[in-house]
């Protein structure tokens, strides 16, 4: 079972120091990037604007989280975004037509984690690669969604939820909400991976599952598990979002967000093939990704320009992948 | 020999011809109505000129409440005008607007009412259907390509106004920075284009006001809040925003409001009048908003397709616009019945 870290020393056709493993890369780059922003870019170093940087990242952060728990497991969720919409939009949308704000979270979260279990379902059971059972999942989910409980593409949240809004715009000691919630969402999943025994068992899952399935971990099941969680946060992720702008519009799911979370994971050393990476690896991914957007936005930069950039960022990001973890006859079976 | 009788041939054909076309023409003058005749005599000329028309309506999406309602009115309209509406809904979708269109273009409705995603995408197709007769009505964003009508807003005017605005409060002598934010929609609409081309134009003219930030939110409210977030973070001094869609700019607003400067930074937006825009007005969180009132326009884009239909000239024979009527929300002269809701029962 492979751990967290993956040291170049075991890669073929090392082009890096030996032990250094893809997230270092990262967070060396984050560091340099900051100093030169630091020195070339008035207003970027400033306390006020690191925590905006980190705010305005926070949600991309927590979906990163839940889509890192199954590429860590070897597979992929296509269809997070339409969870991230279309569960708070539903949850808006009962809490406007004057159900308690709790009964109606509880079945936005409901909604989405049957979504999760679909997924787990396809997958695990009739064995239909990742990349295509969320890829259609994802569209059926949003096409029913549409016909049937949501009214057009944006959803309110219904004046006097103070409380609730407080989740995207509050602040704790100066601390923006997202950013506290992004931090605590990371400490669970940190926790649950490296300090429980189903955290060991989605690495090995990842890692090999014919391997893990003959080690007598329940690899079915786990897939299920895998999959809701992924849900769930990213359900979450959507309610961070509803707080800070006050309306959910669910056209998110046809924005390139879904790209920018891939962009995230795999940036950050979560690779493709499995079993490595950690939530360390996301919180590296999206502070790079957030010092690039924050340092662009500063300097005006135009939208085409920013496409640019972060296109050469995932490409670089998947080269050092591909250094770092060449493909061989194991891990280049991809959907069993 | 040959070709001289041919030569005189055709020299004696054009103006039989046209003789022939004069006649038919004069035929089609008094086969309408003279100005003597009865109401009941009208309305059947009308009818026989409407009566099972076919009129296609390809939006960039439904589910916005500027989509839904202009689709609620125009059915409405359709209804009473005795023509078939036919409503494609690409769901935002590129591909799917322009597959809709050429698909729409050879089974050859009398009127084809297109909202563009931006001046491009249906270019060709606008001129392939003009082609085959059709009347083509664009609705708020133009192509490339003109048509028989334009029906929306007048983008430079709009952006001039809230540029005029913004002058006003924030220019020479308001004793503010002069610091202002535009919040761009998706940079290749016509709707963007003009917008930005009519309020830098208008603020040019006041050498205190400085544009600190011009992005696109590709009409996003989460893209315009997080910009507003770091745009704040470097300008805490900003003395106005401008977002080129209200429901794009609630994001900004929210933003605004998240950092306790309600009121400090004026909020400004343009767009169609909906519920959520009076909503901000009335909290405060928009300090001004121009609206063109979508409902007017959807009876507006029918009003023309009957125009077209009735007037019997050639597709494409004329380039027409009507140009909405802007007017602006504040909270001295609110009144909630300015907004629309969506009426219940959806589009279909």
């Amino acid at each position: 079972m492979t751990t967290g870290r993956t040291t170049i020393a075991a890669a073929k056709g090392a082009f890096l120091p030996r032990h250094v493993s893809q997230d270092q890369v990262v967070l060396a780059v984050t560091v340099v990037l900051v100093l030169f922003f630091s020195l070339f870019l008035t207003g970027f170093a400033s306390t006020g604007n690191l925590l905006t940087l980190a705010r305005n990242v926070s949600v991309l952060g927590i979906l990163s989280l839940g889509m890192a728990i199954v590429v860590i497991a070897r597979g992929l969720d296509l269809s997070q975004i339409v969870s991230m919409a279309v569960g708070p939009a539903f949850a808006m949308n009962l809490a406007g037509a004057g159900m308690p704000l709790g009964l109606a979270l509880a079945a936005g979260l409901g909604l989405v984690v049957c979504l999760g279990v679909f997924n787990g379902l396809a997958i695990a059971f009739l064995e239909i690669p990742a990349l295509f059972t969320t890829l259609a999942s994802g569209f059926l989910a949003y096409g029913l969604a549409r016909l049937t409980i949501l009214n057009g593409f944006i959803a309110y949240v219904p004046p006097g939820h103070e409380g609730f809004v407080f989740l995207g715009q509050g602040a704790v000691f100066g601390v923006p909400m997202p950013i506290v919630i992004f931090a605590a969402v990371a400490l669970l999943v940190h926790l649950l991976m490296s300090r429980t025994s189903i955290g060991r068992f989605i690495y090995a899952h990842g890692d090999s599952a014919a391997a893990a399935s003959l080690s007598g971990i329940p690899v079915r099941p786990l897939t299920l598990l895998e999959y809701m969680l992924c849900a769930a946060i990213a359900f979450v992720a959507g309610l961070v979002a509803a707080a800070s702008t006050s309306n959910v519009n669910t056209q998110v799911i046809s924005s390139t967000l879904i790209f920018d979370v891939i962009l995230v994971v795999v940036l950050g050393g979560i690779s493709l093939s499995g079993g490595r990476g950690s939530v360390w690896s996301v919180v590296v991914g999206t502070a790079l990704i957030g010092t690039l957007l924050n340092g662009m936005t500063i300097r005006n930069m135009d939208g085409t320009l920013q496409n640019i950039v972060k296109g050469l960022v995932l490409l670089a990001a998947i080269l050092i992948d591909n250094r770092l973890h060449p493909r061989d006859e194991e891990t280049a079976r991809q959907g069993e | 020999m040959l070709k001289k009788t041919f030569r005189t041939l055709s020299m004696l054909a054009l103006p039989l011809a046209s003789g022939a076309l004069l006649a038919l023409g004069a035929q089609a003058q008094t086969a309408d109505l003279a100005g003597g005749n009865s109401s009941a005599e009208l309305k059947q000329l009308v009818t026989s000129k409407l009566k099972g028309k076919t009129v296609a309506w390809v939006p960039t999406t439904l589910g916005f409440p500027l989509t839904d309602m202009w689709t609620h009115v125009m059915k409405q309209e359709a209804e009473q005008m005795g023509v078939n509406l036919v409503v494609r809904d690409p769901a935002f979708n590129t591909t799917a607007q322009l597959d809709a269109v050429t698909a729409l273009v050879a089974s050859k409705p009398d009127v084809l009412i297109v909202h563009n995603f931006n001046v491009q995408l249906l270019a060709k197709q606008l001129k392939a259907a003009e082609d085959a007769g059709i009347y083509v009505i664009q609705v708020n964003m133009v192509s490339n390509y003109k048509t028989d009508a334009y029906v929306g807003a007048d983008w430079e005017q709009i952006g001039r106004m809230v540029g005029e605005e913004v002058v006003a409060s924030c220019g020479k002598g308001s004793g503010s920075s002069g610091k202002v934010a535009v919040i761009q929609g998706q940079l290749t609409s016509a709707a963007s284009i003009e917008q930005l081309k009519g309020f830098t134009t208008a603020v040019a003219k006041d050498p205190s006001i400085k544009i600190v930030s011009s992005q696109a939110a590709d009409w996003d409210a989460t893209k315009a809040n997080n910009l507003t977030t770091s745009v704040l973070q470097q300008h805490p001094d900003l003395c106005a925003t401008f977002g080129f869609w209200g429901t794009m700019q609630d994001g900004a607003a929210q933003a605004v409001k998240a950092a306790g400067k309600v009121g400090k930074v004026k909020v400004y937006a343009s767009g169609e009048g909906s519920r959520q825009d009076c909503n901000n007005v009335n909290s405060g969180l928009f300090h001004k908003f121009l609206n063109y009132n979508g409902p007017n326009q959807g009876r507006a884009i029918m009003q023309q397709a009957s125009n077209l239909l009735q007037s019997g000239r050639k597709a494409g024979s004329a380039r027409m616009a009507f140009y909405s009527t802007p007017s602006w929300i504040t909270k001295d002269n609110f009144d909630p019945a300015v907004c629309f809701d969506v009426p219940k029962a959806k589009a279909k």
